[in-house]
């Protein structure tokens, strides 16, 4: 059996879950193995000139999942976040001196070790709270709308794990809340309410059937879908998953995340539709997460792109100002 | 009537970290976990029960705290029949933000939906930052029952679920008289309104002579 040769934590420190499918995922990584080292391989041949500036080469190799090894630097650049840095009049540990406010402080605190508890990076011992600390505060000082936000913690707390660099994780988290993502984590969050608007309308033309009934139940979107937008799909599917979704976001900005949503949505629709009321159909989207489909984060990556068909910036742009928040 | 299960939704609201998720996972599930994380997506679980034969099911609502996030707060309370508004007795700043929501509640469920305030926490007395007389005299007027309990000790938990099923099944049958006398009522005025056609019908007449005379 496949099971004994996968360590009950991931390589990302997270505690695999109880139910967690060890013989679908030794299929899927006996091959995905292969794909990284290729893809690690094909990394190194990159000219400079490809790996530092947004290009169609880049953009594939982006698609194809960046290797950990890249995935720092690779990051910096295709967000943004390397000119934020670079124009920006403060250095980072000049934002980490303005951590003065104590209710901001107060409210931080208390998230650190609510913070994916089980994580062994983030046990009592390890840096990595305080460093998660210095990031949350830095941030929520410089910016008033949005100060800290629930979900923050969880996104910078994987960027941490993901790149082990405080300055760096501190710059993306700066890039993704206030160039790439909408207004999800301001007072009114009404960036999300107008997604959550968007989407609705997405699936009622993608899939009728599922629409109808979803509407049927009467289940708001906001019940199943509040933590895809406002954790990005961290703490929602497989670690491995969500961090090749962040790649394809960093570089093609917040559609991605419609792409899995719909996605998701379809790939899962007999479930869905299985659900006889609210509390089965929560159910069946929780059960998303463990999903032989999402499991194999390669061929999942491959789906957003072709299952909800071509979506354009400018098509979600006009449904966003569509249903725009008062 | 009495075969009915009796279906009512509850929701939990409060400010973040005073402990409402591990009153549902304590109510639910009958465990503690000291390292629960931070509820950003609101979730929701049920629980049967029967009372003097009554069978209930509780479609039970767990919200999250955070101040951001009372933006979706009506998402969730839509058509609650019942809330619990958890406050932390060592978290001074908790109580107000009660108030806040009895106030939002009351202006958006009407007065027909039942209420519960807990302070929470009360392993913690040592610490504790809210007045408990106050608390109490505050619920009284605003007609919701008062209670304490500490989700870490299992004390007092399952008494906030019960007495508040309770209530909701005295609102409910409050509301099914209610509405059978509306039913009385209503069928009694149609006879009244037949008869008030005939009487206003005769009238103009009469007025009509008045006028034709003058
Ligand atoms: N001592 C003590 N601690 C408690 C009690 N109930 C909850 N806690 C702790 O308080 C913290 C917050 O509890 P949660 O249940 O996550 O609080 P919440 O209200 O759901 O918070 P949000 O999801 O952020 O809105 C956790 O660390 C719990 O372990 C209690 O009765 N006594
Ligand atoms: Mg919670």
């Amino acid at each position: 059996m496949a099971q004994t040769n996968f360590s009950k934590i991931d390589e990302y420190g997270f505690q695999r879950s109880k139910n967690f499918n060890y013989e679908v995922y030794g299929d899927f990584m006996s091959q995905y193995y292969r794909v990284l080292a290729r893809r690690t391989k094909r990394w190194e041949e990159l000219k400079d000139s490809e790996k530092h500036k947004k290009n169609n080469t880049l953009k594939r190799f982006v698609r194809k999942g960046i290797p950990i090894s890249h995935r720092t630097n690779a990051w910096m650049i295709i967000s943004g976040a390397q000119l934020l840095r670079e124009e920006s009049m403060l250095t980072y540990n000049d934002f980490k001196q303005q951590i003065n406010n104590q209710t901001i402080i107060d409210m931080i605190q208390i998230d650190l070790p609510r913070t994916f508890p089980d994580n062994i990076y983030f046990s009592n011992e390890s840096l990595l709270p305080s460093q998660l600390f210095n990031i949350l505060a830095a941030f929520a000082h410089q910016n008033n709308d949005v100060s800290y936000c629930q979900g923050l913690n969880y996104i910078a707390g994987l960027l941490l794990l993901a790149t082990k660099d405080e300055e760096a994780t501190f710059w993306l988290l700066k890039v993704l809340v206030e160039k790439i993502l909408p207004q999800y984590y301001i007072k009114t969050m009404s960036g999300l309410l107008t997604d959550l608007d968007v989407l609705d309308e997405l699936i009622k033309i993608q899939d009728p059937v599922v629409y109808k009934h979803i509407k049927d139940i009467g289940m708001p979107w906001a019940v199943a879908t509040t933590k895809w937008f406002v954790c990005i799909y961290a703490e929602v599917l497989p670690t491995e998953t969500v961090l090749r979704i962040w790649d394809c976001l960093f570089y093609e900005g917040s559609k991605i995340l419609f792409r899995v949503a719909i996605t998701l949505i379809k790939l899962h629709r007999e479930q869905i539709l299985e659900a006889r009321d609210l509390g089965e159909l929560v159910v069946s989207f929780k059960g998303m997460a463990e999903s032989p489909n999402v499991i194999n984060c390669h061929k999942f990556i491959t789906d957003i792109f072709k299952i909800p068909g071509s979506f354009s910036k400018k098509t979600l742009d006009k449904l966003r100002s569509k249903h725009q928040q008062q | 009537m009495a075969n009915n299960v009796h279906n009512f939704k509850v929701v939990l609201v409060g400010e973040g970290c005073v402990g409402k998720s591990s009153l549902i996972l304590q109510y639910i599930e009958n465990t503690f976990n000291s390292s629960h994380i931070t509820t950003v997506q609101a979730s929701f679980l049920t629980k049967k029960l029967n009372i003097d034969g009554q069978r209930v099911s509780l479609a039970i609502w767990d919200t999250a705290g955070q101040e951001q996030f009372h933006a979706l707060g009506p998402l969730y309370y839509r058509n609650s029949n019942g809330a619990v508004l958890v406050y932390d007795i060592t978290n001074e700043s908790s109580f107000p933000k009660v108030k806040v929501w009895v106030k939002e509640l009351r202006k958006m469920l009407g007065n027909d939906v039942c209420l519960v305030i807990v302070g929470n926490k009360t392993d913690l007395e040592k610490e504790r930052h809210v007045n408990l007389q106050e608390a109490e005299q505050y619920s009284e007027a605003v007609g919701a029952i008062h209670f304490q309990t500490s989700a870490k000790l299992n004390e007092g938990v399952e008494d906030v679920f019960l007495a508040l099923t309770n209530k909701m099944l005295e609102q409910a049958a409050k509301q099914r008289s209610r509405s059978e006398t509306l039913e009385r009522q209503g069928s009694q005025r149609r006879n009244v309104i037949i008869v008030d056609d005939e009487e206003t019908a005769a009238p103009p007449t009469s007025s009509k002579q008045c006028c034709s005379h003058s």
